[in-house]
C-alpha cells in the first residue's frame, strides 16, 4: 500500500501535459505513430494521443479516462483539458502549501496535512463550480459573443459571425487548413438535408450522432476531395444472392432479425423420431429435413406473393435459403449491423420480423431503389425510402469519406463526428436542475437515446432537458460563441477576480473563503500556451480583451439569484455591447462554443477532485482491467478511497 | 489571501530569497522531469505505477522491460549540486566563502599549494584553499573539470597576468576519499582523459575557427562524460 502525495498527481499530470503541449494551439504539431506492424497515424488530436500511450499509473489512466469520457460528448477540448488539469493542480498545490492550519486536524506528516488541504479546496471548487460558474458566465463572457443562427447554413457568404465560421475553426484546428473549407461545405450539407423543418436542431444532431457509424462510409485510397453526399442510405454488406437487374419500382423490402429457415434444433439436441417402426432411421432424417425445407419454400412463396424481392437478415442465413432466394430471383442481404437495421427501421417505419412464420403487410418497406454500389474496393447495398421526405420530413443521405490511406479516412471521420458532438453541446440548453447532480457527464450520456428514438426525427418534445422543467429558465442559451484565441479565457479571469473582490468585501455572507482566485489564475494558463510562441501576441490580446471588459461588476445580481432576473440584465448589456463585440474583431483563430468551454471547466474542476480524492494505492496481483480503451467504461479498480466504506 | 482571520495565518510570511532560488531550482527541475518523461512515453515507454525508491519519480519501462528513472538516470541529482566533491562550481563558490573569512593566509599558501597539488590527488583534500581563482577564468576551469596543474607550469609560481589555463588551479577535488579503493587502471584511464581535457582547453582558448571551437567543446564535453562514468565505476 502506498500513501499517495500531492507530487504524484502533479507529476503523472505533468508527463501527460508536457505530451500534449507539443501539438496544442495553431501552431502546434502532429505526432506520428507507428506500430510494429508498420502501420503509420498521424494526429493532432488530444484523445488519441492519449489513449494511444501506454499508461499503468493508475492517476494517470484515471486522466485520459476522463479527458476521453469528455471528449465523447463535447467532441473536442482535450489538450485544453489537460492543461487547465494541471495549472489547477499547481496553483491549489501553491494555496495548500500555505495554509497551515489544516495540520492541526491531522497529527500527521506535512504532505498529509497538504493533501488534506488540497482536497478541501477542490472540494469548494467543485462547489463553487456547480453553483456559481454559469452565472458568471452568462453575466460576464456571453454579452461579448453572439448566436449563431442556424436558418441558412449552406449560403456561400453569411453574415459574421456565422455557423460556417464556427464549423470551419473547428475543421481547422482538427484537420490543419488544406481540407478544411472542403469539410465544412461538406458538412454544412450533410446538416441542411438531415434538419428537419420543425423540431429543434440538438435533436437532428443527436440523431446523426447516434447513428454516425451507420451513416457514414470510408473509402480509403482515394484523395480527400472525392468525399460526397449520396442520396439515401447505404448498408455496408454486400449481396450474398446475385442481384437480378430489376427495372421494377418500387423495391419491396422485409428485415428479418432472425433466421429464415427455422431452427429447430440446435448442436446437441437429440430428435427422437418416433412413429412407424417399419421406417428406418435414415429415412426419418430425409423425412425431417425435406420438411423443414418445405417450410422454408412456404416462407419463400409468401415473400413472393407479396412482391417483396429485397431481404435483409441480421444473422448469416443456411444456405438451403440463400439457394431458394437466389432461386426466387430475390436480393438477400445477411449479417447487417444492428445499428444499420435500426436505421432501417427508423427510416422506413416498418419493424424487424422476429419470426419467419409471421410476414404480414406491415412489415414490408417501399423503397425506390435498391442496388449494389461500388464504394473503394468494396461492394455495399445502396437504396433509397420512397415517402421519407414527407413523413420524416428529411432528406436521408449517407457520407461518404474519402482519404488517401485507412488511418487518414479515420481521422476524418473522428473529425465529423466530432464536429457533430461539438454542435450538440452548443445547442443544448444548460439546464441548472441537471447541474445539481455531481456527475455531469452520467446526465448527458443517458440523455443520448440508444435504442429506438421513435420521437428523435419528429418534431415533438426533442429538447427533454427544457420540456421537462419548462419554469426554469435555461441560463446559457444555445448557439452562443465567442472569438477563439483565448477570449472566453481572459473574460472569465477577469470576472472571476471580481468575483473574489466582491466576496471579500461582504464576508458576512458566508463562511468560506472563495476559491475562484484559484480557477481565475489558473485559467490564464490556457492563452499562455496559445501564445507561447509569442509573448508579445498574448498582452496585446489580452489588453484588447480586458478593454472591452465592463468595469462595474454584474456580480451582485449573480448572487441574488432569479430566474428572471439575469438574462434581463444579460440581454441589457448585450444591446450595448453589440457594437464592442463588433470592435472585437474576429481573430484569427476563429470562433467557439460557450458552452462547449463551460462543460470544459465543469469536467476539469470534478476530475480534479476525483484525482485528490484518492488515499491510497492498492497493488493487486492479477489484471483487473483490459488495456483496451474501447472498454474504458470499466472503473479502474486499483485505486481505492479509503474515505468510503469498507466493501468487500 | 486567506480571509476567515485565523491566528495561525498570521504565521506565514513570504519565502526568503534564498529559499525562493531553491523553490525556482526545484521547479525548474520538475520541468526537465515532466518534459523527459513525456518524451520516453512518446517512444513508447511504458508509465509504471510504481515511484522509484531514491527520489520518488515515476517509473518508466522499456519495450525490453527494464525500469528507468529519468531522474536518477538522466538528469544530475538534485543534491549532487551542492556537494564540492563532485561539482567544479560548488567547490568555487565554497573557496570563495573561505577566502572572504579569512583574507591573509591564503596568498602565503598559494606556492606551497601549487608544488603539492601536482603531486597525487590522494594528498589534497576538499579543506584545502587554493590559489585564487580569477573571476575571467572561472568559466575555463569549470570547463576545465578537475584538471590538475600541468608539472611545467608548477616550477614557477604562477603570474597572475597568464593567460594560460596552467595559470589557474581550481580545486582540484578529491574524486574519492577513499584513495585506496581505486582500481590503478582507473586511475590510469582518469589521467589520460585528463590530459587530454587540458589539452583541449589550451587549444580552445588559442583557437580561432570556429569550427575548430565547436570541436574542441565537443571533446571537451565528451571528456567531462567519461569522467563522470569513470567516477562512478569506482565508486
Amino acid at each position: 500500500m502506498e500513501r499517495l502525495h500531492l507530487e504524484h498527481v502533479l507529476q503523472s499530470v505533468s508527463a501527460l501535459e508536457s505530451i500534449i503541449l507539443r501539438s496544442f494551439g495553431p501552431e502546434g504539431g502532429q505526432v506520428l505513430f507507428t506500430r510494429d506492424t508498420g502501420r503509420v497515424m498521424l494526429s493532432r488530436s488530444g484523445e488519441r494521443i492519449l489513449t494511444a500511450l501506454h499508461l499503468e499509473h493508475p492517476l494517470a489512466r484515471m486522466v485520459v479516462e476522463c479527458v476521453w469520457k469528455h471528449s465523447t460528448i463535447t467532441g473536442d477540448g482535450s489538450k485544453t483539458f489537460v492543461l487547465l488539469l494541471a495549472s489547477l493542480l499547481r496553483m491549489i498545490r501553491a494555496t495548500a502549501a500555505k495554509e497551515p492550519h489544516m495540520s492541526r486536524l491531522h497529527n500527521s506528516t506535512a504532505a498529509a496535512a497538504e493533501a488534506a488541504t488540497a482536497r478541501h479546496l477542490a472540494d469548494r471548487l467543485l462547489e463553487f463550480a456547480l453553483t456559481e460558474l454559469d452565472g458568471l458566465i452568462a453575466l460576464n463572457v456571453l454579452p461579448h459573443g453572439s448566436r449563431v443562427s442556424l436558418d441558412d447554413i449552406t449560403a456561400k457568404t453569411p453574415p459574421e459571425p456565422s455557423f460556417q465560421t464556427l464549423l470551419l475553426s473547428f475543421f481547422h484546428t482538427r484537420l490543419g487548413n488544406v481540407h478544411c473549407e472542403f469539410f465544412r461545405d461538406l458538412m454544412c450539407e450533410l446538416l441542411s438535408r438531415w434538419m428537419g423543418k420543425t423540431g429543434q436542431p440538438s435533436s437532428s444532431f443527436r440523431f446523426i450522432d447516434n447513428n454516425f457509424p451507420a451513416l457514414h462510409t470510408q473509402v480509403s485510397g482515394l484523395p480527400a476531395v472525392s468525399s460526397r453526399l449520396i442520396e439515401g442510405h447505404v448498408i455496408h454488406r454486400d449481396f450474398a444472392t446475385p442481384w437480378p437487374q430489376q427495372n421494377r419500382r418500387p423495391v419491396k423490402a422485409v428485415v428479418f432479425s432472425g433466421y429464415l429457415q427455422p431452427r429447430l434444433l440446435a448442436a446437441g439436441d437429440v430428435l427422437e423420431l418416433g412413429g412407424e417402426e417399419s421406417v428406418t432411421e435414415d429415412a426419418s432424417v430425409v423425412r425431417f429435413s425435406s420438411w423443414t425445407e418445405r417450410s422454408l419454400e412456404s416462407v419463400i412463396a409468401t415473400l413472393q406473393s407479396f412482391g417483396v424481392s429485397v431481404l435483409l437478415c441480421a444473422l448469416k442465413q443456411s444456405s438451403a435459403a440463400l439457394a431458394l432466394a437466389a432461386q426466387a430471383g430475390m436480393g438477400l442481404v445477411e449479417c447487417v449491423s444492428d445499428e444499420e437495421m435500426s436505421l432501417f427501421a427508423q427510416l422506413s417505419g416498418v419493424t424487424p420480423v422476429p419470426d419467419s412464420w409471421a410476414v404480414h403487410p406491415e412489415h414490408i418497406a417501399t423503397l425506390t431503389f435498391c442496388k449494389p454500389l461500388i464504394l473503394g474496393a468494396h461492394r455495399y447495398v445502396h437504396l433509397d425510402f420512397q415517402d421519407a421526405e414527407e413523413r420524416l420530413k428529411v432528406k436521408p443521405c449517407s457520407l461518404v469519406i474519402c482519404g488517401p490511406g485507412e488511418e487518414q479516412t479515420d481521422q476524418y471521420a473522428r473529425a465529423f463526428q466530432a464536429a457533430i458532438r461539438m454542435l450538440l453541446t452548443a445547442w443544448e440548453p444548460v439546464d441548472k436542475t441537471e447541474i445539481s447532480t455531481l456527475d455531469v457527464k452520467e446526465t448527458f450520456i443517458s440523455n443520448k437515446c440508444t435504442s429506438l428514438p421513435t420521437d428523435a426525427i419528429s418534431g415533438e418534445s426533442a429538447c427533454t432537458s427544457c420540456s421537462m422543467h419548462p419554469h426554469q429558465k435555461c441560463v446559457i442559451e444555445p448557439g452562443c460563441v465567442i472569438p477563439a484565441g483565448g477570449t472566453f479565457e481572459f473574460l472569465l479571469h477577469h470576472a472571476l477576480h471580481q468575483y473574489d473582490r466582491s466576496c471579500s468585501v461582504s464576508v458576512s455572507i458566508s463562511a468560506f473563503v472563495p476559491v475562484s482566485h484559484i480557477l481565475a489564475n489558473a485559467l490564464l494558463s490556457v492563452p499562455r500556451q496559445i501564445y507561447s510562441h509569442n509573448r508579445k501576441r498574448f498582452l496585446q490580446a489580452q489588453t484588447r480583451v480586458m478593454a472591452l471588459a465592463p468595469q462595474q461588476s454584474h456580480i451582485l445580481g449573480a448572487r441574488l439569484r432569479q430566474t428572471d432576473g439575469p438574462p434581463e440584465d444579460g440581454k441589457q448589456s448585450a444591446r450595448s455591447c453589440r457594437k464592442d463585440s463588433a470592435a472585437l474583431t474576429l481573430l484569427d483563430l476563429g470562433l467557439e462554443s460557450v458552452s462547449c468551454k463551460y462543460h470544459l471547466v465543469l469536467a476539469v474542476v470534478q476530475c480534479l477532485t476525483s484525482l485528490l480524492r484518492v488515499n491510497k494505492v492498492l497493488r493487486t496481483h492479477t489484471v483487473l482491467h483490459t488495456t483496451s480503451h474501447k472498454l474504458l467504461s470499466a472503473r479502474l479498480e486499483s485505486p481505492e478511497d479509503v474515505d468510503k466504506d469498507e466493501s468487500p | 489571501m486567506a480571509l476567515n482571520g485565523d491566528e495561525e495565518d498570521f504565521e506565514w510570511e513570504p519565502p526568503t530569497e534564498a529559499e525562493m532560488k531553491v523553490i525556482q531550482a526545484r521547479r525548474e527541475r520538475q520541468d526537465k522531469i515532466s518534459k523527459l518523461m513525456g518524451d520516453y512515453l512518446l517512444k513508447g515507454y511504458r508509465m509504471l505505477g510504481d515511484s522509484c525508491e531514491v527520489c520518488g519519480t515515476v517509473l518508466l519501462q522499456d519495450r525490453q522491460q527494464k525500469n528507468y528513472c529519468v531522474s536518477c538516470q538522466e538528469l544530475d541529482s538534485d543534491i549532487d549540486k551542492d556537494n564540492p566533491a563532485l561539482n567544479p562550481q560548488a567547490a568555487l563558490s565554497q573557496v570563495r566563502e573561505w577566502q572572504l573569512a579569512a583574507q591573509s593566509p591564503a596568498a602565503t599558501r598559494v606556492p606551497e599549494l601549487n608544488g603539492g597539488q601536482s603531486s597525487s590527488s590522494a594528498s589534497s583534500q576538499a579543506g584545502v584553499t587554493v590559489p585564487q581563482p580569477r573571476p575571467e577564468h572561472c568559466e575555463g576551469a569549470a570547463a576545465g573539470g578537475r584538471a590538475a596543474l600541468p608539472p611545467p607550469a608548477v616550477a614557477s609560481p604562477p603570474p597572475p597576468a597568464s593567460a594560460a589555463a596552467a595559470a589557474v588551479a581550481p580545486i582540484r577535488p578529491p574524486v574519492c576519499p577513499q584513495a585506496s579503493t581505486r582500481l590503478p587502471v582507473l586511475e590510469e584511464a582518469e589521467e589520460a582523459v585528463l590530459t587530454k581535457l587540458r589539452w583541449a582547453t589550451a587549444q580552445l582558448e588559442s583557437s580561432a575557427s570556429l569550427e575548430a571551437s565547436i570541436q574542441l567543446c565537443s571533446l571537451i564535453s565528451s571528456c567531462a562524460n567519461s569522467l563522470r562514468s569513470l567516477r562512478e565505476l569506482s565508486q
